[in-house]
């Protein structure tokens, strides 16, 4: 009796190999943990840049865009916040295909989704193009420069995720009820699109 | 409760709440603005 459950234990313990198995949680999916634990980290990250803008507009009070014949084009990055915007409208168009079956919807939404993005994408390198100063220039181009920057990182990053999961829509990879590379890369994409709307309304508006 | 990171619809629903509170405030500082 005893050698049988000795053998059963070492049977159990030959199936098992490394380290223990991780712990999961029953309330949240590690696909939904793990993002969010991403865009946690992402908000310290745009919060450390965002203190080193306050800190010039409020703590130092130094003047801000428009001054010494340095310009913003507040109408053009308006245009652009309008066309990110629309992109979370059709990331969430594309979401309710997938969940409705709707195969048409879906790749439609992700396929416009990500071509909205990278029209964003293109303005903002146009945009700094004809800007005509440069991020050495002063403290203020200097933040200005890499505010917009890592947001223009995270829709690139955004936008290799929704190329994934339009490729994957194609291909008919998606259903009603397993559809999670569509609804994680959407949290994402609509975090990229809240912060933009931080990032404009402070640097050009305010 | 809404919880943005939780399901794509509603990381949606806060991002309408967002556009909005930020219309709002925003046009708040605009009339301080005009009226100092």
């Amino acid at each position: 009796m005893e050698s049988a459950s000795i053998a059963a234990g070492h049977a159990a313990h030959d199936d098992h190999h490394g380290p223990p198995e991780a712990n999961r949680s029953s309330r949240v999916e590690p696909q939904f943990l793990g993002m969010l634990l991403f865009i946690i980290s992402e908000i310290m990250l745009f919060g450390a840049f965002f203190t080193a803008y306050f800190f010039i507009r409020v703590v130092a009070g130094d003047e801000w865009f428009p001054f010494d014949g340095l310009e913003l084009p507040v109408g053009i990055a308006g245009v652009n916040t309008a066309i990110l915007i629309s992109s979370s409208f059709t990331m969430h168009w594309a979401l309710e295909g997938a969940r409705n079956e709707n195969r048409r919807a879906l790749c439609l939404g992700l396929l416009t989704t990500a071509l909205l993005g990278l029209t964003f994408l293109t303005i903002q390198i146009n945009e700094y193009v004809h800007l005509g100063f440069a991020i050495s220039e002063n403290a203020q181009t200097t933040i200005f420069y890499s505010l917009t920057g890592l947001h223009g990182a995270h829709v690139f990053v955004g936008l290799t995720l929704l190329t994934f999961a339009t490729i994957r829509a194609f291909r008919g990879h998606f259903t009603a009820k397993e559809h999670r590379g569509v609804e994680v890369p959407g949290i994402y994409w609509h975090f990229v699109d809240v912060m933009w709307i931080f990032v404009y309304s402070t640097l050009y508006l305010l | 409760m809404l919880n943005p990171l939780r399901s794509e619809q509603e990381a949606f629903r806060f991002l309408i709440y967002v556009i909005v509170v930020v219309a709002v405030l925003l046009a708040l500082v605009f009339i301080v603005r005009a009226l100092v």
